[in-house]
């Protein structure tokens, strides 16, 4: 589904089904709607297991699929991708009524 | 509800709506309770308009050939408020999208949809999309004949059609009852144009072929006259060849402009005329009675004629810059004398391009009522318009607009931008459009200064796919993805005029976001210094050609 950046450093991530919010597999096999909570493949092994693990978890998301993040000194993710960014931040406007939340 | 001058439903499309409400409802059931896999289930929610993109559920909901009841609109704003997140976006085919439904509310969604006789059906899929049509239809002066009328015949005879569900893409119908074309004729799959032949009879010019997207083409004549009567019989052949000769190994060379391109529209002439020669006097010549029965349904709503000159309207034209700004771009006359046609702007400066909150919607319903036989349209252009309003009542709606924020004088102008989702909802997106057109629209707010620039319009996709039909904005604006940079590629002279439609040509190198604003900037100035008396800037771009704009934006080549 989108498109990655290459990167060492991969996050697993999905829509989940009944609402379509953006998700990412964490530790402990679930899905949580915080990016910074997501389990952190660090090598293209881990990875793949990582994907594996989270297509085993699917049945309350839609398509899961590898983001290329970085973790900067103090651990903090965020995808390499604009994309990517938009879809763990929210819209970069101010939309009407909404309460998304703006992309810095 | 209010009297409508439009076709409204009856039982057999009343129990078809219902019945696809419930058979959608249990879809979703088994989805959820894990009966269906997404592969599965995923044809099933697109057939029913919807879609999955970035952040969410997007609804897409069809407004045939764009015409609203103001009680369809509010049911629209509650239906955004209970299950969105109160605000909607209408589209460049003049659909409504609502861009943060819940899977599981989505069956309710539809079945409030389906209490106003509306639906999600077809705006997704390889199946007939939703018919357009002229947004001053049955109201603009210039008309021989109410478009509408032959797009619900379409809609009745494409809804569900069994033969066309699995064409091999998308197909996109748009009828114009005008010769001034406002429905983009001859950028669609099928273009129909409503002409008076010299024996005084009206039938339909039919283009084949034309569409933006990827590969962008102009369409072709297909049939220079078809008499009304032979619409269906007409098109069921011309799809039959699609069906039949279209690509289904390439995607991206399945619509029919690419079957047109590649064997020639006299081969496909042919190949359709035989088609039709077997057809045409079958069950699908339509009946005298049937035209009549759904004309009828489009009567024309009783306007008894009003002076056409209203002193309060002119004492306010005089004191009032912007109102007189607002009378020149946002009034269009009517066919009876005294009234007008009025479009709302959904392009207030800095806003998102044709999104509206549910607030505004129902003010727009509400104005609609009082002064439009609560009645709108919605045009390709994303805005809405109100096509019956009494010229004396202009300084009232225009008060009331203001109110709503849609009330700025910038129709046609370089402010009322269209503009596709792009890379903040779309999931096919590779770059932003909405944030683009609103540093545009920012920057140019000055409405003395639009007025002064004139007609000229910007239009702005995120992806190739062209929703945001920048291939025939006068200034067309592309994002594209190049190693993970937004970047923007500018094309300048596209027009969706009818015999004037034309096909952009771009101007050079991409330019970065940050440029493209100083970019357009510099466009217009070139334009601005070499305009004469008269030229709209797509007319002084045909004349002095793409050169000294080039050297403006890149420097001296």
């Amino acid at each position: 589904m989108a498109k990655n950046l290459s990167g060492d450093l991969q996050v697993a991530s999905a829509n989940r089904l009944v609402d379509g919010m953006v998700v990412w597999l964490d530790e402990a096999g679930q899905w949580t709607d915080r990016l910074q909570h997501a389990a952190v493949a660090r090598d293209p092994r881990g990875a793949e297991i990582l994907l594996e693990r989270a297509r085993a978890e699917a049945f309350t998301v839609v398509d899961p699929f590898l983001v290329a993040v970085i973790e900067d000194e103090e651990g903090t993710i965020e995808p390499l991708s604009l994309r990517e960014k938009i879809r763990a931040s929210g819209l970069t406007f101010e939309a009407i009524a909404a309460d998304a939340v703006r992309y810095a | 509800m209010p009297d409508t001058h439009f076709y409204r439903y009856d039982d057999y499309d009343r129990t078809l709506v219902a019945e696809r409400v419930e058979q959608f409802r249990d879809q979703v059931r088994r989805r959820l309770a894990g009966e269906l896999t997404e592969e599965q289930f995923k044809p099933l929610r697109l057939h029913n308009g919807l879609y999955l993109q970035l952040h969410a559920y997007m609804l897409r909901i069809a407004i045939p050939y764009g015409t609203l009841s103001s009680r369809q609109l509010r049911k629209l704003a509650d239906i955004s408020r209970k299950f969105d997140r109160g605000y909607g976006h209408f589209t460049t085919r003049q659909n409504l999208q609502l861009n943060w439904i819940r899977l599981e509310d989505a069956p309710d969604a539809l079945a409030a949809l389906a209490e106003v006789d509306m639906h999600a059906m077809q705006t997704s899929g390889n199946c007939i999309r939703n018919v357009t049509a002229d947004h001053y239809a049955g109201a603009a002066i210039d008309e021989i004949e109410d478009p509408r009328i032959w797009a619900e015949i379409v809609r009745q005879w494409s809804t569900l059609h069994p033969e066309f569900t699995f064409l091999p893409r998308k197909f996109k119908i748009a009828i114009t009852g005008s010769p001034n074309d406002r429905a983009a004729v001859r950028v669609h799959d099928i273009g129909l144009r409503l002409w008076r032949n010299p024996q005084g009879e009206v039938g339909f010019e039919v283009i084949v072929g034309g569409g933006l997207g990827r590969t962008p083409m102009i369409g072709k004549t297909l049939r220079e006259f078809l008499p009304r009567d032979e619409l269906l019989a007409y098109l069921e052949a011309t799809l039959r060849v699609y069906n039949r000769y279209g690509r289904r190994d390439n995607l991206y060379k399945a619509r029919i402009k690419i079957l047109v391109h590649e064997v020639g529209v006299e081969k496909m002439r042919e190949e359709v005329e035989a088609e039709y020669a077997a057809t045409r006097d079958g069950a699908l010549r339509l009946p005298v009675g049937t035209i009549e029965a759904i004309a009828r349904q489009f009567a024309p709503p009783d306007l008894p004629p009003r002076p056409a000159i209203s002193g309060p309207v002119e004492a306010q034209r005089s004191s009032d810059p912007d109102f007189a700004l607002w009378l020149k771009s946002n009034v269009a006359p009517h066919r009876v004398p005294g009234y007008a046609i009025v479009t709302a702007s959904l392009k207030p400066a800095g806003s998102p391009p044709g999104d509206a909150s549910a607030t505004q919607m129902e003010g727009i319903a509400d104005i609609a009522e009082a002064y439009s036989q609560a009645e709108l349209r919605v045009s390709h252009e994303q805005n809405l318009i109100l096509p019956h309003v009494a010229v004396e009542d202009l300084p009232r709606v225009y008060r009331s607009l203001a109110a709503l924020g849609f009330a700025e004088a910038n129709v046609g102008k370089i402010t009322d931008i269209i503009a596709c989702p792009g890379l903040d909802y779309c999931a096919l997106a590779n770059a932003r459009s909405i944030p683009v057109a609103q540093r545009i629209s920012t920057h140019f707010a000055s409405l003395a200064r639009q007025h002064d620039i004139g007609d000229l319009k910007i239009k702005i996709s995120g992806c190739i796919n062209a929703c945001g039909h920048h291939h025939v904005g006068h200034i067309g604006i592309l994002g594209v993805d190049r190693n993970g940079v937004e970047l923007y590629q500018i094309s300048l002279g596209g027009d969706v005029d009818f015999g004037r439609t034309a096909l952009g040509t771009i101007l050079g190198p991409a330019v970065t976001a940050d440029k493209v604003v100083e970019t357009v900037d510099a466009i217009v100035a070139t334009y601005l210094d070499a305009r004469e008396d008269g030229e709209r800037f797509v007319d002084t771009y045909r004349r002095i050609g793409a050169q000294p704009f080039k050297e403006q934006v890149y420097g001296p080549l």
